[in-house]
This record gives C-alpha cells, structure tokens and sequence, in this order.
C-alpha cells in the first residue's frame, strides 16, 4: 500500500525524517519496504500483514506512528451541524448475520464536476486512478484516507427510495460498474432497491444505479459486511476491488460512521448540495470483547520481566484500555482491532510495544536426545557423496514434467510411469504434471549444457518421483538419476573404457562403498533403451532400477549434430538402496596363510553372459576356492568368429595352513574341467 | 718374460708394473675395460702372475722374503684398486641409466575429477550441520500435501485472507503442492510428544516465477516445543545459527510481522553482507536483509495437532535456502539454480 508521507503528517505532527518514521514502523510490524520521492511529498511503499487490516490508510498508519513516538493523533472532525431533513431513502438489513450495520445519508441536489487539483494529486501518488468526477473520487480518498470503503448511489435510480441488504437468491444477474454482467450465486451477499440488485455488497456498485454527470442527488452508502462472505464473492467472481480487499479483511464497525461524514462533508464542499439525516440500520451494536491475559503468562512466553503498570501502559499506547485484576489484566480491544481476541494476541501486542529487541536472548534449557541424525539421512547422504566421487555433478530440476516427455521416450500408455499427478494451475503447461522419472529433466540438461559446448556431461539428481497409486496423496519415492555423455576428444592419458561400463562401474563402486551385497544386472525391457546395451538392476530379487543407452529411435529425436552419440542414463530407487545398506559391519580376520593363483582362460560362445560364467564358476564346490576374477574379455584374432576368450584369476586359499602345489593342482584341475563341461568351451592355448 | 732377471731386476720390475697398472686404471672407461685390465695384470698370464712364478728362482732367503713381500704388496694394491675402480665405475653407470629412463614432471597428472554438489545443496548441508550440532533432529514429509496440514492445521482456514500470502499449485481441491516445509511440524506433532526439537528441510512449491522467484524452491522449517520455551529462546537459538552461519559479526535483529501459525511472529533480518550495513540495491538500501521467518508456535496449532497449550509453548522459523545460497555466494539470479549450467555448477 501506498501512503503519502505529507498527508500522514496531518493526523500525526512527526517532526522526523521520513527514513527514522520508516525505521520505527517497520521495527513495530508495520514494514515500509520503498520509499519514493513524488514531487515534494515522500512514498512509503507499506507492506500491511492480512492481520492489520486497521492499517489500510493513512489514518491507520498515522495511529501506529503515533503510538511509536509516543505522539497525539489528530483525527478530523466529521461532526456534521446544524438542523438536517430527515431521509427520504429507508434501509432495511434482511440478512444481520452478513450485514452488522449498514448507515447511509442523503445528498440533494449536488453537482457532478471536475475533482480539485489537490485531491487529484493525492489520489495519484497513492496508486488510483481519477475519474475527474468528484462524487467518486471522494468515495475513493476517503476509502484511502479512512479505510473504509464506501459507494455513492444515484438516488433517482433507486426504485422506490429504498435500499434492502439480502442475499441473491436463485438466477440473479447484474451488470456491475466495469459494464461486465455477471451471474450471481444464491449466497451472495447484494444491495437491492425496492425491485433490481443495486450493488454487489462490499464488491462493485451496480452499472444502472451509478452516479453519472447527470445524478444530482447522491445516496452515500457506509456499511459493514461480514469478511468471509465478501472474500467468497470476490473469489467466486474473480472479482478484486480496494473495497473487497478492506471488507474481507474486517473493518471498522463504529467509526464507519465517520467515513460516511467524512465523504458527506467533502461532497458538500466541492459539490454542494444539501446533506440529510443519518440512516442507521444497526440491528445489534458491536460489543467490544474483554480479553483476559494473566501477567505471568505473558512475561514467562516472552522471557521478560516487565511490570504490570508498565504492561498496562505499552496496550495504552496502542489504543488497549485494560484492568488490573491482580493476577491478571483484562483488556478492551477498540473496534478497529478485532484480531486481538486471545491472551496470546496481547502477548504479542505487548512484545511489539515493548520492542523485539529489548526483549533477552537466551540459549534454551533443554535435554539431550539421541539418534538426531537418522539413518536414512546418513546413508542418502553418503550414497550421493559416493555418486559425486565417480565424477557425477549434482543437478536439482523442477518437480514437473509433461505427457510430451513421456510420449518422447516412448513410455507406453500401461507404464507406471503414466500414473502421474496433474497440477490443475500449472504456470506453463509444459509443467503440469510432477515427474514419475527424473529421465526427462536430465536430458535436458544434457541438451542444454551440449549446446552450449560442455564436451563431457556427467549429472546425476536425487529427488523424489510422484506415483498416483489410487490413495489421497501420491506415493512419493526418492530416486538417483544419471546421465553421462562424453565425446571422443583426443585427451593426455588415455581413458577407453565404454560409456556403459563408466556408469556401471560407478554403480558398482557406489553399491561397494555403501557394502550393498546382491547387486545384479539382467537385460532390461526399457523401451527407451537401446536393447543390446541396456540392464535393469536387480537387489535381491526385485528390480530397483535400470541402466542404459538411450536407444537410437529416442536419440534422432533429439536432433544432435554429433553422430551416433552415446547416452547413459540410469535411475535407482533410493529408498531400496538405502535399505539394503548393512546395518552393522563385522570384521573378519585377515588371513595368516598365503595364497595360491592360478589363471584359466576359456573360450566359449559369444552369447553366454559374463554374469552366467562367473555363477558357474561359483557353483563349483570347494571350500578353498577364495576368489574368482575376472581379468580379461578378448574377441578377435586368433579367436573363432561368435566365440570370445574370458580370462579368469582364481586364488585358493586354507584358512588354517599353507596349501600344497599338490593339493592346488588338484582342486584347478576338477574346476577346469568342471568349467568346460558346464559351459561347452575349451582351454585357451597359453 | 726374461726368467733370467737378476733379484734386483725383479723387484725393481714390480714397480714398473705398479706405475703401469695405475696409469692402465685411471683410463678405464668402463666396467668392460677394467676386467681386461684385470686379466692383463692378475689373469693367468697376468703380468704380476708372471713375476710370482720367478719367486721360486731367487735363491737367497733375504732376497727371497723381500720380494715376496712387495709382490704381496703390489698384488694387494692391485686387487684393492680394481675393487674400488669397480664399485665408482657401476655408480656411474646406474647414474646414467637413471638419466635415460627420466621423466618430463611437469606433465599433469590423470585426475579423477569428482563430480560437484550442487550449491543449493552444499548450503542446505551447512544449515543442517548447524542445527543437528544445536541437538535438533531432521524430519521430512510429502511435498504433495493435504490442504488439511499445509493449510487448516496451521490456522489458515479456507476463507482466510493469509491464503494470499501464498500462490498455491492445486491438485484438488483438497491436495496442494506444499507451499512451505511448514505442514511437517504438524505431521511431526501429531507423531509425537514433547519435547521436540526438529528441522525439516524441503522443496516447496509457490505458483508465481519471476526474476526474483522460481515455482520451485528450497526451505528449512524448524521447530523446538518443551514446557518452558520463550521467545528469549526463538531469539537465542536463531541468533546462534546465524552467527555460526553468516559469522560472530553479523548484526542481527527481530521484528514483528505476521505468521497464522506463529504469534507473536518474527521476521529476522542480518546486516547487509554485501555493503556491511550501508546501504546497497541488494538491500534495497536499508542496510538490512530479511533470512528468516520465525515466532512462538500460535496456541491454535498446537490445540489442532492435540498438544496442551497451557503445558507446552514452543517456536517455529523458517528460511529460504535459495536465498542463503545467494547471500553466502554472492549469486545475483535465483534461476542459475535451476539452469544447471556445468559451468555454474563446477564453481562450487
Ligand atoms: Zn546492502
């Protein structure tokens, strides 16, 4: 909100500079966030909390002002003398529960003109727009002057002299100011004259009832309707006006009177014009509350000490008369504060007066607690240190996607995948759904970082995917996703190993560091993957992820002007990572005996996996069997067309003493043969 | 060899083979050239093997013993010297092979470049070390949420203007992207009594993205409720972890501002960090920046998630951690966050 430093300093006689009356607001709660010079005057730009509705005008302000400086407020009479007619227009509040008080005067006989050049100014500098026309212009300076809103009738309009305030009923419809025409839901709170809706209530005035250059006699409505129901319409009508925004955050109830003199009087000024008797429907009269709050409480919530004269003296300053009542005090909130309703609002009244800053810190007394930092947190933490040490940089991206990203990887319409949550007001409708997999986002950071000439791109993102399985909240899974791309750049030392193995071995080294045991990788049925270079990862029987290039009919989609590239992704579920994380770890005893190693090197059929391979060799039963490795994979030269030549290190070992060649050659001689036999291949020559 | 030589003769002829030898060893260049050496003075045919079969030709016994002692001499000096000559000769040459097999060290060496953490990140691991050090827990909860506990459980009713304060995705009219890290004390209170002291860090999600914000960004809500908890104690706690975060320096101060969920509630400014406090764009030339949000957890909260708010009192706060990441990087644009540019991200 904006408020005019000049016509601030005609409620309240600051001798200060604007900055140190800015400072002191803003350490009272009232934050002034801008100040604007505006030819000779100063702009605060105030940020006014949805609590504080009082302070939506420069009276409003100027109180709090007054308050901080311990100053008088001046506020102007709106006392109106002398003998008036009565009214010729009647009010009557069909719905009390929506409409508390409704009081209106009549103006007779008022020319419509120019609005005066010292208003106008005002107007300007506080964000609204003249309309040179000073019945409306008044309504709106008073509204910013005051804080409560009000809306001039054109009386000659209003069928039969009357005004009634009830709801809309079934299929109502106006045409409001702006000359939209609007439906009206049966709950709507209106301003009827004897037959037609005149006005939206606390909303927008009706088109047919307006003032207009021809109206000479203006009936001045000041009311009072209920916050909820008017933030209701307005919502309901997508309908936002500087009156609703005041009403449905509460007015003021008795000074509303005030404000409707206020702008009677200024009509009567610039216009002229006679000013009838005050019609006041006012079926029951506000009852300020008493709120209790007992000393101790107050000063043990702040950690203070402050008196109780001395508390009864900072809500005084504010406007709160309050009586002592020994142990505690009772307070009476004036009406324009109607958040103060609870012992814990005067706590909080006093703490502001008292000043945030003269109130101690403190460093808690509390006790210890144990197991602060949870496993899963560690282990998460760790397992995303172990994917940064493999060369992965961490990226954070949006939660959201859409179906288009889907549709480009091809995911099939019964992918769990597809069972997205959607945002019903998404910003873009590229975001309207959250992610099911973090795939998309990595690519386009891929793409992103390429064109931009990163020849080497290794990301990886730990967030969570959101799956709609039917229950009132999405399950929520935390997933690790990879990316890595490198071209082939002449470099010093020489780095051959194939895209895939990179990411896969980063896996394995993450599942080592983490002591994860039972890790395994079987041909994946991704579609978005390349099928001869692709694998779903298995952890103990379920498949906890996937690994893979991205297959050819995804990559032309991309549009790359590198050839065949090779893209890696993967994507794990954490959360079954993270279970599988040993709870304990229990040493064993590094071995007294030596070692024994022999070396066998097989060739056999292209097609059996490495994987199948290692299984046999680890079925073959020998309890001093301590190690198979894997040291070579050989295709080509020398080497029959479909055949390869797996190369493999088997160490033996006895616990408890030295084994002999013997004994060694014995046991590598049945696991040679047993190999052979299991596998259908064939010694390699040495 | 002249068998023939008379005793005198011979022992004089040792030192010529003496003076011979010396000057045959200086000039050997290498270990090769020192065996022959070797061979030319001590081998079979040696020169001083020669001289010690005319040992036996001497008849005279005086005559005999002197010549045998320098012969024993000579030899002694021979063999000595050759060892000596040896041992320098194969220094040399190991030295020379060194010298072959030298490498050029001011090459670079084959790195193994670590991936980096993004700086969101880096700073979210440094607010929660702050906080577990302080004793607090680390709690979490879903970032699709129930209107019921990111909203109605914090005293933000349907109609209530406070719905302003934040542009909330929908999912339905019942589910909401959350819009803070707030809804996690309610779940977290609803779980478990007193005394609490948690934080819960998190993505949130506000519909509105501009220069200065993005639909997505990260939080740190906190939470510590005893019998005993006071304001003096929001305001010591969080002065603590803003000293440990920003420095034992860092001016700091709290005002009154308005939180449904909190009363009284607190905003917490530091001293600018860019103009120390005098006055910049950043700070919009207040000299201070607003970090965190905080105050005394509002009765009601407590009354909803079934705590007694006559036993227990507590406090809440709250902080963008975008935000901390800029103030503590100098990073003037929230949206290189979520760019992931390499050559951001490889900054940190
Ligand atoms: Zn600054």
């Amino acid at each position: 909100m904006k408020v005019s430093f000049e016509w601030l300093k005609e409620f309240v006689d600051v001798r200060v500079s604007p900055t140190e009356v800015a400072d002191r607001l803003t350490m009272a709660g009232l934050e002034i966030e801008g100040m604007e010079p505006a030819g000779d005057d100063i702009v605060f730009e105030v940020n006014v909390t949805p609590n504080r509705p009082d302070c939506l005008s420069i009276l409003g302000v100027a109180r709090e002002v007054a308050a901080a400086f311990g100053m008088p407020l001046k506020v102007p009479d709106t006392g109106i003398q002398g003998d008036l007619p009565a009214s010729e227009v009647t009010v009557e509040i069909l719905d009390p529960a929506l409409c508390n008080r409704y009081t209106g005067r009549l103006i007779k006989g008022v020319i419509v003109g120019d609005t005066p050049e010292w208003m106008k100014k005002r107007l300007e500098i506080c964000g609204v727009r003249s309309l040179n026309n000073n019945i409306v212009d008044i309504t709106n300076y008073v509204l910013l002057e005051l804080g409560h809103p009000l809306h001039a009738f054109d009386t000659d309009k209003l069928f039969g002299s009357k005004i009634r305030v009830a709801r809309a009923g079934e299929g109502r419809k106006i045409t409001t100011l702006d000359g939209a025409d609007r439906e009206l839901s049966p709950d709507m709170l209106l301003i009827w004259d004897g037959k037609e809706p005149v006005a939206i209530a606390g909303v927008m005035g009706g088109e047919a009832s307006s003032v207009t250059s021809e109206t000479r006699n203006i009936f001045l409505e000041s009311a009072y309707f209920e916050p909820t129901s008017i933030r209701r319409t307005s919502k309901a009508l997508g309908l936002k006006t500087e009156s609703s925004y005041r009403f449905e955050r509460g007015t003021d109830v008795v000074f509303l009177e005030n404000a409707l003199n206020r702008a009677a009087l200024l009509m009567r000024e610039t216009g002229g014009g006679k000013i009838h008797e005050i019609v006041d429907a006012y079926p029951e009269r506000y009852v300020p509350p008493a709120v209790e709050a007992a000393y101790d409480k107050v000063n043990s919530l702040l950690g203070t000490s402050i008196t109780k004269e001395e508390m009864r003296a900072l809500l005084g300053r504010i406007g709160i008369s309050t009586e002592d009542r020994g142990e505690k005090l009772i307070a009476f909130p004036p009406s324009f504060r109607r958040d103060v309703r609870a012992y814990y609002d005067i706590v909080e009244e006093v703490a502001r007066t008292y000043g945030f800053g003269n109130i101690d810190a403190r460093n808690p007394k509390t006790e210890l607690s144990a197991g602060i930092l949870n496993r899963r947190e560690i282990n998460i933490g760790r397992i995303k240190e172990a994917v940064r040490r493999t060369g992965f940089t961490e990226v954070i991206n949006y939660s959201f996607m859409n179906g288009a990203d889907l549709d480009m990887l091809l995911i099939p319409h019964d992918n769990v995948r597809r069972r997205h949550v959607r945002v019903m007001n998404p910003l873009r409708q590229e975001d309207s759904l959250m992610r099911t997999t973090l795939v998309p986002s990595l690519l386009k950071n891929f793409l992103y970082n390429l064109s931009r000439g990163t020849r080497d791109i290794r990301f990886f993102e730990c967030a969570r995917v959101f799956i709609d399985d039917g229950g009132p909240l999405p399950l929520e899974e935390l997933m690790l996703g990879g990316i890595l791309f490198r071209e082939n750049l002449p470099c010093l030392w020489k780095e051959e190993t194939p895209s895939f193995f990179v990411v896969k071995g980063a896996l394995d080294s993450l599942c080592g560091e983490m002591k994860i045991k039972g890790f395994s990788y079987v041909p994946s049925d991704e579609v978005f993957l390349h099928r001869g270079k692709s694998a779903d990862v298995m952890l103990g029987g379920a498949k906890v992820g996937f690994i893979g290039e991205l297959t050819p009919g995804v990559v032309e989609k991309l549009d790359l002007k590198v050839p065949k590239p090779e893209i890696v992704v993967f994507e794990l579920n954490l959360e079954r990572l993270h279970a599988a994380v040993p709870e304990n770890l229990t040493y064993s005893p590094i071995p007294k005996y030596p070692a024994v190693e022999r070396d066998i090197a097989v060739i056999l059929d292209e097609s059996l996996s490495s994987a199948r391979v290692m299984e046999e060799l680890k079925g073959y039963r020998s309890e001093y069997i301590e190690r198979v490795e894997l040291f070579d994979h050989y295709k080509g030269k020398n080497i029959p067309q479909g055949r390869k030549s797996l190369g493999y290190r088997i160490t033996y070992r006895c616990p408890d003493r030295t084994l002999t060649d013997d004994e060694v050659e014995k046991i590598h001689t049945g696991l040679v043969a047993y190999i052979l036999g299991k596998t259908g291949g064939e010694l390699r020559g040495v | 060899m002249d068998e023939r030589l008379s005793p005198d003769q011979l022992l004089s002829s040792l030192s010529q083979i003496e003076t011979e030898f010396r000057s045959d060893v200086e000039g050997a260049a290498d270990l090769a050239g020192l065996q022959q050496i070797k061979t030319k003075y001590t081998g079979k045919k040696g020169l001083l093997t020669a001289r010690m079969k005319a040992l036996s030709s001497i008849t005279d016994p005086a005559q005999k013993k002197e010549f045998g002692r320098r012969l024993n001499e000579v030899k002694n000096i021979i063999e000595e010297t050759i060892k000596g000559k040896e041992l320098s000769l194969r220094e040399g040459e190991k030295e020379r092979r060194l010298l072959t097999e030298k490498i050029d060290v001011t090459l670079p060496g084959k790195t193994t470049p670590f991936g980096r953490q993004h700086p969101i990140n880096n700073i979210l691991a440094e607010i929660k070390e702050i906080f577990v050090s302080m004793g607090f827990g680390i709690e979490d909860g879903p970032e699709v949420e129930l209107d019921h506990y990111n909203f109605e459980a914090l005293n933000i009713p349907k109609d209530h203007p406070a719905r302003d304060m934040q542009d909330t995705f929908y999912v339905s009219d019942e589910v909401v992207l959350r819009t803070h890290t707030s809804p996690v004390q309610v779940r977290v209170m609803e779980k478990r009594q007193p005394p609490l002291k948690i934080i819960a860090p998190g993505k949130v999600y506000r519909c509105d993205a501009d220069v200065s914000h993005t639909a997505m960004f990260h939080q740190v809500e906190g939470l510590m409720v005893d019998t005993d908890i006071s304001f003096s104690d929001l305001k010591g706690v969080l002065e603590l972890f803003i000293h440990s975060f920003f420095g034992k320096e860092t001016p700091v101060r709290f005002r009154p501002s308005y939180f449904p969920f909190t009363e009284p509630s607190a905003e917490v400014d530091i001293g600018c960090v860019f103009c120390k406090g005098k006055g910049c764009r950043v700070c919009k030339t207040t000299g201070w920046l607003e970090v965190l949000g905080s105050g005394l957890v509002n009765p009601r909260v407590f009354e909803m998630a079934g705590y007694d708010p006559d036993k227990y009192s507590g406090f809440a706060f709250g902080m963008g951690v975008e935000r901390m990441t800029m103030l503590k990087y100098a990073i003037d644009d929230i949206r290189l966050f979520y760019e992931n540019d390499v050559r951001f991200l490889r900054q940190f």
